[in-house]
């Protein structure tokens, strides 16, 4: 009898215990019904103190279709203990879930920590409340994955994200050659991200940044120095080699940082084909463009071809001057190499008495 | 008397009196056993005496290999006999100028034209990177232009100077002896070309020199002052005085290492060097291997003087 009951009691632990472990989504309704009593009033908004207003509308949809979906508002708000809460809820912190070993099965990434050595996560650091977190590119409620194409962060949309705070960069960005490419659906072309980089971006002036003075080439060649990819637009690769072979290119590469990069003379957001008048390497600009480091540059500049490569026709009188002190540089060493084998032949010759 | 007969009578000398002391010594003794102490002192005298003899010798033929050796460095540097002097102060200050600017230039030049060179970089950053080096550039610009402005007035002004440079003229000569050199080399011709005061050899290596001067001094300077040739000139006249710079650089650097060090470092006659570049002096022996016309003609202005003064 005693045993009997005992069996009883744990059994009736074992599923009591079972039934309790994990948040039947009753509950998780009941903490949404709860939030939504106040959120979920279509007018619910706040004036803030310089007169900008929130909205603080959110309804049960709000996360539908985002990867949080299954999530609560407490799961991220998680520092509101009592409804209605009293305080200002805090920003949310991300990281709670997204690092490498959470027990939550958020996408496991290091991505973070990047981030913090950023430019932007070093300005929060410093303190500036303008500065974005990651909610302010990926979105709040409405996060997608990056290839998502309704993504904040998506190729098509990142431009336009960093442009809530970088927006005369980005009206810049959205008539240059690669804007205008992202929005017609190109997906090799670059929006921000292509060349800054996603979370480890840095000012240009951070020798880490991958648009630091000398690493602009090899950031811009990633993508104009592949034939496969400049092919489909009928672009030539050769400006990288040709780049690299001129003198800009030889001492950018040695670490010279005043030495013209591409975007020197190409422009960095507002970059245009050359026939656009607009464009700063349009022959009619390039004194001007040239002129910022050479003074005096005057339309000189612009007659000929600018990126040459001496070894092809196409380079004209370049080609010849070319040929020639190939030609007379083989046939003289020739000669040379010629008379000294000679002299060694016949020095060998007499030594071993042999005349 | 030889030393080693010297030796010789010691050495007897030596045996008699060891002998007579032994004898004296083992007088008493049965001469079986007086035999043997003999026998043994012997031997012992003769180990001792054989052991100088080897440390004499030795010593003599230290001696001799010293002096053979310091005949052959001798021989080798041609210090024996007369020397004549064949570069003038002036002209040996212009080739210490020329070769540090061009040592200067080429370090500092080549990593432009080859940066990916495994020894680019640290030439490079020899000086403290590219900006300090394209200075250093400049300033051995600057001595090569100083050496050219040099040469041209000393060519001009100088005695010495158009006595050369008239001499360095190619002449028709020079292709003969150049064939018949190189028949020579080949064993068809029984003897080397007689050379006046400069070789075919030497005329080039000149030549090289001037031609590479003036392209690199002319194209040097269209790419240093790039905004004042742009001025006038379209960029292509840019792009060109480039390509020379680059391709001239080159070709000099190539004819300075292959044929000149070869002519004055390489060839087992020079190797690894000598220091004419330093005393500008030529040897009475070298002058009349490799120069003999102009020993000739040395001497007989030579004599010639020499008469005029027994005349008077």
């Amino acid at each position: 009898m005693k045993g009997k009951a005992l069996y009883a009691v744990i059994v009736a632990a074992i599923l009591g215990a079972w039934g309790a472990v994990p948040p039947g989504p009753a509950e998780a309704r009941i903490s949404l019904e709860k939030c939504t009593l106040c959120h979920g009033k279509p007018e619910f908004r706040k004036i803030l103190v310089d007169g900008k207003i929130q909205e603080l509308f959110v309804t049960a949809d709000s996360l539908k279709g985002s990867v949080h979906e299954k999530k609560t508002c407490v799961d991220c708000h998680f520092d509101i203990s009592e409804i209605p809460h009293r305080e200002r809820p805090r920003r949310v912190n991300c990281t709670h879930c997204h690092y490498k070993g959470n027990a939550e099965g958020a996408p496991q990434s290091d991505g973070y920590l990047a981030y913090f050595d950023s430019v932007h996560g070093k300005a929060i650091a410093r303190g500036n409340a303008k500065a974005p977190l990651c909610q302010d590119c990926h979105g709040s409620h409405s996060i997608l994955k990056a290839k998502n194409e309704g993504a904040l962060v998506s190729q098509a949309n990142v431009a336009e994200t960093c442009g809530h705070c970088h927006i005369q960069i980005y009206a810049q960005y959205k008539t240059s050659i690669h804007g205008v490419a992202v929005a017609k659906g190109i997906k090799e072309a670059p929006s921000c991200t292509g060349c800054h980089g996603e979370h480890k971006i840095y000012g240009h002036t951070d020798p880490k940044s991958t648009v630091y003075a000398t690493h602009v080439a090899e950031q811009c060649s990633k993508c104009h120095g592949s034939v496969s990819i400049m092919s489909k637009f009928g672009i030539e690769t050769e400006q990288v080699e040709t780049y690299k072979e001129s003198f800009h290119g030889v001492a950018s590469q040695f670490g010279s940082r005043t030495v013209a990069n591409c975007a020197s003379c190409h422009g960095t957001h507002d970059i245009r084909p050359a026939a656009d008048p607009l464009s700063s390497v349009n022959a009619r600009n390039v004194p001007q463009t040239c002129g910022k480091c050479h003074p005096g540059a005057n339309p000189n500049f612009a007659v000929g071809k600018m990126h040459i490569d001496a070894k092809k026709k196409d380079a004209g009188i370049v080609y010849y001057v070319a040929s020639f002190f190939k030609y007379l540089t083989i046939g003289t060493m020739l000669a040379l190499i010629f008379h000294i084998a000679l002299d060694m032949y016949g020095r060998t010759k007499r030594l071993r008495g042999e005349k | 008397m030889s030393l080693d007969e010297k030796k010789g009578l010691s050495k007897e000398n030596m045996d008699k009196e060891i002998d007579a002391a032994v004898s004296a010594e083992t007088g008493g003794l049965d001469p079986a056993r007086a035999e043997e102490i003999r026998e043994k002192i012997r031997q012992r005298v003769r180990a001792e005496m054989e052991r100088e003899e080897r440390i004499r010798t030795a010593a003599e033929r230290r001696a001799e290999e010293r002096r053979l050796r310091e005949e052959r460095r001798k021989e080798k540097h041609h210090e024996e006999g007369e020397t004549f002097e064949r570069f003038n102060r002036n002209f040996r200050f212009q080739h210490m100028v020329m070769f540090s600017s061009v040592i200067i230039l080429v370090i500092t030049g080549m990593p432009i034209k080859f940066p990916d060179f495994i020894l680019s970089r640290f030439f490079i950053n020899l000086w403290g990177g590219i900006n300090n080096s394209t200075l250093v550039h400049r300033i051995g610009a600057l001595m090569l232009v100083y050496f050219m402005v040099h040469h041209l007035v000393y060519s001009i002004f100088s005695r010495d100077g158009r006595r050369d440079f008239v001499l360095l003229i190619p002449m028709p000569k020079d292709l003969r002896d150049a064939v018949q050199n190189i028949r020579y080399f080949l064993g068809k011709a029984k003897e080397k070309p007689k050379f006046g005061r400069f070789s075919y050899i030497e005329k080039f290596d000149y030549w090289a020199v001037y031609w590479g001067c003036i392209i690199m001094i002319g194209s040097g300077a269209f790419l240093w002052g790039e905004s004042i040739v742009l001025k006038y000139l379209p960029k292509f006249a840019l792009d060109i005085a480039h390509e020379m710079h680059s391709d001239e650089a080159l070709l000099a650097t190539l004819a300075i290492v292959v044929w000149h060090f070869y002519n004055v470092h390489f060839n087992p006659d020079r190797f690894p060097g000598t220091l004419m570049w330093w005393h500008g002096r030529i040897s009475e022996h070298e002058i009349k291997e490799e120069h003999p016309l102009e020993y000739e003609e040395l001497m007989a202005r030579r004599a010639k003087q020499a008469a005029e003064v027994t005349q008077k």
